[in-house]
């Protein structure tokens, strides 16, 4: 994987000698906020192709910080530190096609992670193994894309790849790791008709997660919980069984149809589906338990490019995350049959919102006001999580030139969420004293408020005998919760454009 | 052209919605435990508690409702671990009732059927 990544580090300087853009506008159409209304349809690769006039690249050598004074989601951590390394490509071949590609190595700490000893926990959550010591743990992540658009008379077609390799682990006891492969690949085509493109995504993914707990020492060698969901766990199988792996995937379809000059109403439809299977390693691979991810999603908008652009949107999207846990037989040879199918653990997110932008070509406004719901429930013995959210998040974004070579970008976002219901459910009479501590630390951060205030600048210099540029961004923004903890989260980054 | 594009829309869509979560709601089923004497004596009521230890959760659930020899409780899908203890009517050869202790266990036993599921322990007497 580092050979390849060496390759395309190769490649891509060899590229900034023959190629070059104007960094300008061409940092312009690539960073705007403009592109709010249409983020979504550039999932579509085909749709990506067309979408940007200008070539863009960039080498960026940057650090990602997050602190926060305590964890908002133990199974995530207090933050983390992350530098990374990344390069990312944008290139028109010629007036119907163009490539574009990103490679990227980011190694770093995720910090006081406790009750998980699984990687990639927003995706394979509740069912982790976990354990009540944690600590911090090392990331060392490797990414690689690659797309390609054509246009051929009125159809649009394009195709992208996405691989991700990644290992965390922690160097004492317990010494989880988690080795991720994770390939993801869509297809994209579009058609013209009249003075609408329609278009439609196909995206498949296949995941795979090796997972395990060792102990060096005897005396800290403490049980791993096979987590089933809001504080439960698979006792037959907890304890000593660390060696599992999850295997999984699926497919998403997207459907857009939007103007071709941007102006008028567009629509995005989402439709998305992931299975995600919990095997033991150590006993024939058996399985534990399946969890479903889906999501449904539509998004209508209007949108005005004249003198000024004008925009205006809603959206809503459902997730539904089902588990279901197999449950085991009489072993015979270390091989436990399926005996039944229960399932369990049900999950919404349910978010609406409706937003609008304004701006012109060097500055952009965006306001977003919306509801979002959760909710989690293991049926039997019943436990609940439920809140429910008011948000609001302004975005603001400007770019300044203030001599011929320098170019400055600010932006600035400020976000408040709200909850205005919530319900909790819990045997607490039968659950242990730490299960019961760390599901009263969710209840608590799952109605709490939010406020966040943020920050960017970035300052794009353009040398004088070449094409190359120099830049170096600084972002961060704070966030505070009505637990009167708060978070604070940093980026930085310099590096060249081309 | 547009019928084409509507076709594979449809055929994208309906991928998508075939690819759902198989959904197991029937959680719970009935079960009758019936004790029975292995060696023919007559048994004409029962007073005991029977305890089931559900194998992969370890939940328990205890059951003291006899009705004649058996009792019919109401449980999660699962196998498990059963034991009971108590006290028999045994009717002996010359017609008199006498009461004797009892245990029966069963180390593992599956009640997965959706619908009633009839389970027999044999008695083991104490005395």
């Amino acid at each position: 994987m580092k050979r390849l990544l060496c390759y395309i580090f190769v490649i891509v300087t060899i590229k900034m000698v023959s190629l070059g853009a104007n960094v300008d506008s061409a940092l312009v159409e690539h960073t705007t906020l403009g592109q709010l209304p249409h983020l979504e349809s550039l999932r579509n690769p085909a749709l990506h192709g067309l979408y940007y006039r200008t070539s863009f690249s960039a080498l960026s050598l940057g650090l990602d910080l997050q602190r926060q004074s305590q964890a908002f989601v133990p199974e995530k951590g207090t933050g983390y530190t992350l530098p990374y390394l990344k390069v990312n490509t944008y290139h028109h071949l010629n007036e119907k096609s163009a490539v574009w590609g990103e490679a990227s190595y980011t190694t770093g700490k995720q910090h006081a992670v406790r009750w998980n000893s699984t990687s990639d926990y927003d995706l394979l959550q509740p069912y982790v193994l976990a354990d009540t010591v944690g600590g911090d743990t090392r990331r060392e992540r490797y990414a690689i894309a690659g797309g390609y658009a054509l246009r051929l008379n009125r159809w649009a077609l394009g195709v992208e790849m996405r691989v991700r390799a990644e290992q965390e682990y922690r160097r004492r006891d317990p010494r989880m790791r988690g080795v991720v492969t994770d390939l993801t690949l869509r297809l994209g085509a579009g058609y013209e008709l009249g003075r609408y493109r329609l278009a439609a995504t196909f995206e498949g993914n296949i995941y795979r997660q090796t997972n395990s707990v060792a102990f060096y020492r005897e005396e800290s060698v403490i049980p791993e919980y096979q987590m089933t969901g809001l504080g439960t766990e698979y006792s037959r199988f907890s304890g000593d069984k660390r060696s599992l792996y999850h295997d999984g995937g699926g497919v998403a379809v997207m459907l857009h149809a939007s103007p071709v000059d941007h102006n008028g109403f567009y629509a995005n439809v989402t439709l998305d589906t992931h299975r995600y299977h919990r095997k033991l390693a150590e006993y024939n691979s058996m399985p534990l338990t399946d969890l479903y991810n889906e999501l449904a999603g539509v998004t209508v908008g209007w949108e005005r490019k004249g003198r000024y652009h004008i925009a205006a949107f809603g959206h809503f999207d459902y997730t539904r995350r089902t588990g279901n846990e197999q449950v085991g037989g009489a072993s015979d040879a270390r091989y436990f049959p399926v005996i039944a199918r229960l399932t369990m653990y049900k999950s919404h997110v349910l978010d609406g919102h409706v937003g609008a932008l304004l701006g012109k070509e060097q500055w952009h406004v965006a306001l977003i006001a919306g509801y979002a719901s959760r909710g989690e429930k293991y049926v039997y013995p019943h436990r609940q999580l439920d809140s429910g959210h008011v948000y609001a998040r302004l975005q603001g974004q400007g770019f300044l030139r203030p001599s011929s070579k320098l170019q400055l970008t600010l932006e600035a976002n400020a976000a408040h969420s709200a909850c205005v219901s919530d319900k909790f459910v819990m045997p607490f009479a039968n659950m242990d004293a730490s299960t019961s501590r760390l599901m009263r630390h969710k209840y608590d951060y799952a109605k709490a408020n939010y406020t966040t205030v943020g920050a960017k600048v970035r300052a794009d210099y353009a040398l004088k005998t070449s094409r190359f540029g120099l830049f170096a961004e600084l972002g961060g923004d704070v966030t505070f919760c009505s637990m009167s903890e708060h978070q604070t989260t940093l980026q930085t980054s310099i590096g060249i454009t081309f | 052209m547009k019928q084409r594009l509507l076709y594979i829309s449809l055929l994208l869509l309906a991928l998508a919605v075939a690819a759902c979560a198989p959904i197991e709601d029937d959680l719970f089923t009935t079960a009758r435990i019936t004790v029975a004497a292995t060696d023919g004596t007559s048994i004409t009521g029962v007073q005991a508690q029977v305890k089931l230890t559900n194998v992969n959760t370890h939940q328990v659930t205890t059951v003291a409702d006899f009705n004649g020899t058996s009792v019919t409780v109401e449980l999660l899908r699962g196998a498990y671990q059963i034991d009971v203890e108590g006290v028999a009517a045994c009717v002996g050869n010359n017609g008199a009732t006498r009461h004797r202790q009892f245990r029966c266990q069963s180390d593992y036993t599956e009640i997965v059927s959706a619908h009633a599921n009839e389970v027999t322990l044999n008695i083991i007497f104490l005395d």
